[in-house]
């Protein structure tokens, strides 16, 4: 079948301008309070609410993949300052880990024993690490964009978004500790809030 | 409100809607910041800073841009501002501000004729002289250009880096002008 080279030159130019006008669209994960998710934790004033998005079909709607594959798991965080001081929530500064590592220390407990730090792993740079395909580069922007990031919360002010915790990629997971370090502005005094997933 | 004129009426609304519009503008400008704030500044741009190169993008010298960007941007918030190659262990500067770089999204773009998006992502944080931290927040700058052919794709690139730099150094000085925790400083 002979196609002449106009028609296959006009063909080409459609497809391309039809494909890039093609771009994936990402839903918002519904805004919600700290107490609304399914893990609270309260201490001095500062309400941290967590939720991690264990189904596939809410992680391709939120996200347009398969984190199990990738072995992440996202986790939604709401971290609302209802004290009277500023606070700092430092990303760098929090950690994760299996929860029996803390088997005997409550959630809210105010600093973890040295146990739980020695098996503490950085949370910072995950969602970097995540192997995504080079070409889903919109995928890519829409996990780093949803990221939750570190700040500072005025009184009454909040802050919410996802964490990207690591696990195995075949097995299940277990219950993983999520340890988060707040600080009071200003001050020396921080006080951790460990929550369990 | 048989006695009153249409006339009357509409000069009253009229005068009604002037002196709301009146109202809020002077609640807005009584209620937008001070253009700077009155404090001893030291930015610290160390070497690695300076030399930063961010993941997935080796081309991408974000660090040379915002070594040359930031100071000017970060001077109209603090005329007081020292620059600084590392922490110092003894200052008289009242904050001490150190960035960070955490991460990066470019998009690609189909065809030439497509947008590209550039996210760059930086981390502030902000001690006073005793050394507590008074102040941590993220940036994000952004910038878009045309992904352009073979022959303008690199200046493309080097252009949307540029821009999204400019424009990181430009959202670092509003969130810090907006801080309540670092105008609480300057009093």
């Amino acid at each position: 079948m002979y196609i002449a080279p106009v028609k296959l030159l006009t063909a080409c130019v459609v497809s391309l301008l039809a494909i890039s006008s093609w771009a994936l669209t990402f839903a918002d994960y519904p805004a919600r309070s700290a107490k609304d998710c399914a893990v609270v934790s309260r201490a001095l004033g500062v309400t941290i609410g967590v939720e991690a998005v264990e189904s596939a079909d809410a992680q391709e709607a939120y996200f347009h993949m398969e984190f199990a594959k990738k072995g992440f798991l996202p986790v939604f965080i709401v971290i609302e300052n209802t004290a009277a001081d500023s606070v700092i929530f430092d990303k760098t500064k929090m950690s994760y880990g299996a929860a029996g590592s803390l088997a005997s220390t409550p959630p809210t407990a105010p600093r973890a024993p040295a146990m739980f730090v020695v098996s503490a792993i950085p949370i910072v740079g995950m969602a970097a690490s995540i192997d995504i395909i080079p070409k889903a580069s919109e995928i890519r922007e829409n996990v780093l964009r949803k990221e939750i990031r570190s700040t500072t919360l005025s009184p009454g002010a909040s802050a919410r978004g996802f964490l990207y915790v690591p696990i195995p990629k075949k097995g299940g997971r277990g219950n993983i500790i999520l340890h988060i370090p707040i600080t009071r502005a200003g001050t020396d005094n921080t006080f951790d809030v460990n929550l369990v997933i | 409100m048989h006695g009153a004129s249409p006339l009357r009426f509409l000069l009253l609304v009229s005068l009604a809607v002037f002196g709301m519009a009146a109202a809020i503008a002077a609640a807005q400008s009584s209620t937008s910041p001070a253009p700077e704030l009155l404090l001893r500044a030291t930015l610290v741009q160390s070497q690695e800073f300076c030399a930063a190169r961010m993941p997935r993008g080796g081309r991408v010298e974000v660090g040379k841009l915002a070594c040359v960007d930031f100071e000017p941007a970060l001077r109209q918030v603090f005329p007081q501002l020292t620059v600084v190659t590392a922490v110092p262990k003894e200052s008289d500067a009242q904050l001490i501000l150190v960035p960070t770089f955490l991460d990066l999204a470019a998009t690609t773009g189909v065809t030439a004729f497509s947008d590209r998006k550039l996210d760059v992502y930086l981390q502030w944080t902000a001690k006073d002289a005793s050394g507590k931290t008074v102040w941590v927040e993220t940036v994000q700058g952004s910038a878009s250009h045309r992904a352009g052919t073979l022959f303008s794709y690199n200046k493309n690139f080097k252009l949307m880096v540029s821009d999204a730099v400019e424009d990181l150094a430009s959202q670092s000085a509003a969130k810090m002008l907006a801080s309540p925790e670092l105008r609480s400083l300057s009093k």
